[in-house]
């Protein structure tokens, strides 16, 4: 029993492992700082979310997609709420813009 | 022998944690029935507890402290009213307020009490009933906090308060504190995400997050007492602390070669090799940001960013206007050697006594004058002429040593080589070491032999 749970890990970890280096191989990271105009997420257990971010330097409007449960966690309890201004860093991958950082910037 | 008890039992409670976790506490028919009315709710069933946590460090910012030089035994310091360069405000100089309008006439609130679990009528250290029906019980104990009501506010009287989510829905998933319970507050610690500690507490950056603890494991709570370490500037304690030795012991290891290394060497040496979080900040120049609102110029790192600077340490700690780390030496018996983050931090000094002078965040935060802010606090403190004190204060830069406590890791723990190699992570002459010792240390004689076996096993 726990044998085969090990086994699935490294399964499961050599899989991450060529996706993240394929990911690496073939996009590249963007970095953004813009104001968050819309957030969308579908209820309490959502495994993914988009927020749309107004990029501070060229004014575009970007929509971003997030799975990290961190991120997702702070969009349902609303400690990230729209308005709030994010520094954030994406990967286009299959024309989605996938977000690797996606932090409020203001603290004080 | 005792050790793997310590250690089961605590894996054990972790467990039990995980197995009761979705069990319901045991007062939430009543609160659905009778609604939640704040902490008076809570004392039905918990008396006593509302007073008792009116006496911890997470209500008072601050406590006596005997182990940093230059302060009066008798007074009382923390974040209430410490003056340094992590934050150059403090609760009582940066009180929570609405600032000045900036250039597009907008005003926000800021004060470094936001991070109280008060409503701010009731503030940092208040007694009494007032105070006790005040406190926000949920922002650590509730799994269904809404933030959006954790903001401050101006009530009809025009007076600032801090909201808190009193909803019956969140007294409703009532436990023991999660870890994001405790990082609302501690994440975002100095100014932003991760700037001061830049620690995340997940399965990926910490071994004890990858077994599926929670900081209460470890931060084991009495009577709201929540034990600290010995970090040179975690001044405010509640008398209680926790260390990695009440649960793994100084002997840990199944070889002998890396347990002959405890006395003299800190576990979070080797088991913590990274930090992160803001390496420097200036204070006297503010940046404006897109909202036209000015925060402090922060050169910020991520968690696991930086390497750590490694230093003899005897849980004492030097405290100067330019400098705030530990103190300690080979010799004195007491020492071992721990791993620090290094922070700089650029701030105003009197010109008249070359002490570090605090600020008010308001003014500089609506229009980038910093001197303004030196003014007010310089007024708020009672000093004399303000004015004067402002104009004349002179920038100059602060040195301070952080503990670096967690982030353990035991893959990327340093092993042999680390150290013992020619280009290893210790200044062995500044640590104290003769010639002849390093030489010695430095020698492939010390290692060879283990690196050889250790080579064979993973190959
Ligand atoms: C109707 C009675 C009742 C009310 C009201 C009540 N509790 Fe409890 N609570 C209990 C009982 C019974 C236990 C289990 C025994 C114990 O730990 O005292 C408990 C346990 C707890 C625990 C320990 C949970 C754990 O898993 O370790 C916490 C924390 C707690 N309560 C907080 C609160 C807070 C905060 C409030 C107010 C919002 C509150 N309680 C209101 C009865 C109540
Ligand atoms: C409402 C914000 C807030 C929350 C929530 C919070 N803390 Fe704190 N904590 C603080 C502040 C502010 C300080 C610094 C106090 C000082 O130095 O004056 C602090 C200090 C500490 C300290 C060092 C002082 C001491 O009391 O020993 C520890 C350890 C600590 N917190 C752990 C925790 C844990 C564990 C949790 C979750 C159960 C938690 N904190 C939740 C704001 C918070
Ligand atoms: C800064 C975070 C924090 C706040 C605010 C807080 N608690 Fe706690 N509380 C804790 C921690 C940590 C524990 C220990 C949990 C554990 O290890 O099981 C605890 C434990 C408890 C327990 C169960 C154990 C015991 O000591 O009896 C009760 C009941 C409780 N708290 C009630 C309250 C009430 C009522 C309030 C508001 C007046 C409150 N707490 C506010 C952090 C907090
Ligand atoms: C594996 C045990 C462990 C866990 C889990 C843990 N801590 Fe700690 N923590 C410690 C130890 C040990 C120290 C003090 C070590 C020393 O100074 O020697 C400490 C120190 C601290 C301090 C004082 C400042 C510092 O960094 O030294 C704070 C604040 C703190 N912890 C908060 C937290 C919070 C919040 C969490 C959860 C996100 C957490 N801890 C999880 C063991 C733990
Ligand atoms: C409250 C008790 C407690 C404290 C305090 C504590 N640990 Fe642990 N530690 C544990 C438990 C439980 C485990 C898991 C043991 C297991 O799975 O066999 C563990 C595991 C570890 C591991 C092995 C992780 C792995 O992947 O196998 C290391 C290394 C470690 N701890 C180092 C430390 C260091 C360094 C500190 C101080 C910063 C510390 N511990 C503080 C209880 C504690
Ligand atoms: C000189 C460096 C060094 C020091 C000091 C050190 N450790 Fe370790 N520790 C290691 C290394 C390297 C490993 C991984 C060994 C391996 O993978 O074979 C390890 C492994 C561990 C393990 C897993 C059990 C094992 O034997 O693999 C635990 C638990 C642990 N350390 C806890 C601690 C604690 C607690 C302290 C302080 C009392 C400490 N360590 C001090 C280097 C150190
Ligand atoms: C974190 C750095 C570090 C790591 C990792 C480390 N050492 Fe050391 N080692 C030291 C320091 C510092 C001393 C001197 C301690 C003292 O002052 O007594 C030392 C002392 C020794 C000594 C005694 C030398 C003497 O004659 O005084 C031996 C032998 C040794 N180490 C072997 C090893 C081996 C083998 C490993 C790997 C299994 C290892 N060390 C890993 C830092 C390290």
């Amino acid at each position: 029993m726990k044998k085969s749970v090990a086994v699935l890990l490294v399964v499961a970890i050599v899989a991450l492992g060529i996706f993240s280096l394929s990911g690496v191989a073939s996009a590249e990271e963007i970095k953004m700082v813009g104001v968050i105009t819309k957030i969308d997420i579908a209820g309490k257990d959502a495994k993914t979310a988009t927020a749309t971010l107004k990029d501070n330097k060229t004014e575009k409007l970007v929509v971003i997609t997030i799975n990290d449960d961190l991120t997702l966690d702070k969009f349902k309890d609303h400690r990230i709420v729209e308005g709030d201004e994010i520094r954030c860093k994406y990967e286009v991958i299959d024309g989605k813009n996938v977000s690797k950082l996606f932090r409020k910037t203001a603290g004080c | 022998m005792k050790r793997t008890v310590t250690i089961a039992s605590a894996l054990l409670a972790v467990l039990w944690g995980a197995g009761t976790w979705g069990a319901e506490h045991p007062g939430k028919s009543q609160i659905e029935k009778d609604g939640y009315k704040g902490p008076a709710t809570c004392e039905e069933c918990h008396p006593g507890k509302t007073k008792e946590f009116l006496g911890t460090v997470h209500w008072k910012h601050a406590s006596k402290v005997d182990n940093v030089d230059n302060l009066d035994p008798k007074k009382e310091y923390g974040m209430k009213n410490r003056i340094y360069t992590m934050c150059n405000g403090n609760d009582v100089v940066n009180n929570l307020k609405e600032i000045p309008k900036n250039a597009d006439g907008k005003s926000k609130f800021t004060g470094c009490n936001t991070c109280h679990p008060g409503d701010h009528l009731n503030d940092v250290g208040s007694t009494g009933p007032a105070a006790e029906n005040a406190i926000d019980c949920l922002v650590c104990h509730s799994t269904d906090y809404d933030f959006r009501q954790r903001k401050p506010f101006k009530n009809e009287q025009g007076q600032v308060v801090m909201g808190q989510d009193r909803s019956t829905k969140a007294a409703l998933a009532i436990g023991k504190p999660t870890v994001k319970n405790c990082m609302v507050c501690h994440e975002t610690a100095g100014g932003g995400v991760l700037v001061k500690r830049g620690f995340i507490f997940s399965k990926d950056t910490d071994a004890h997050a990858a077994k599926g603890m929670v900081c209460v494991d470890c931060h084991k709570t009495k009577n709201h007492k929540i034990p600290t370490g010995f970090d040179p500037n975690n001044w405010a304690n509640d008398g209680l602390r926790v260390a990695c030795g009440d649960c793994h012991g100084d002997k840990p290891h199944k070889s002998a070669d890396y347990n002959r290394h405890t006395a003299k060497i800190a576990c979070q040496t080797c088991h913590i090799p990274r930090t992160g979080g803001a390496v420097a900040k200036d204070f006297t120049v503010w940046e404006k940001g897109s909202d036209g609102f000015y925060e402090p110029t922060t050169l910020k790192k991520e968690a696991n960013e930086t390497v750590p600077v490694y230093a003899w340490y005897n849980k004492t700690v030097r405290n100067e206007p330019h400098f705030i780390g530990p103190k300690g030496s080979r010799k004195d018996g007491k020492s071992k050697i721990y791993p620090f983050k290094i922070y700089m931090g650029k701030a105003f000094y009197d010109k008249k006594t070359g002490q570090l002078l605090s600020m008010d965040f308001a003014p500089p935060m609506a229009n980038g004058n910093t001197r303004a802010g030196v003014e007010s606090a310089a007024r708020t403190l009672g000093m004399k002429d303000p004015a004067a004190v402002a104009k004349n204060a002179v920038p100059g830069w602060q040195t301070i040593y952080f503990g670096s406590n967690h982030l353990v890791t035991k893959a990327k723990a340093l092993n042999c080589i680390n150290c013992h190699g020619v280009n290893g992570v210790f200044n062995f002459k500044e640590l104290g070491y003769t010639d002849a010792e390093i030489k010695k240390l430095t020698n492939p004689e010390i290692y060879f032999n283990q690196l050889i076996e250790k080579q064979k096993e993973d190959w």
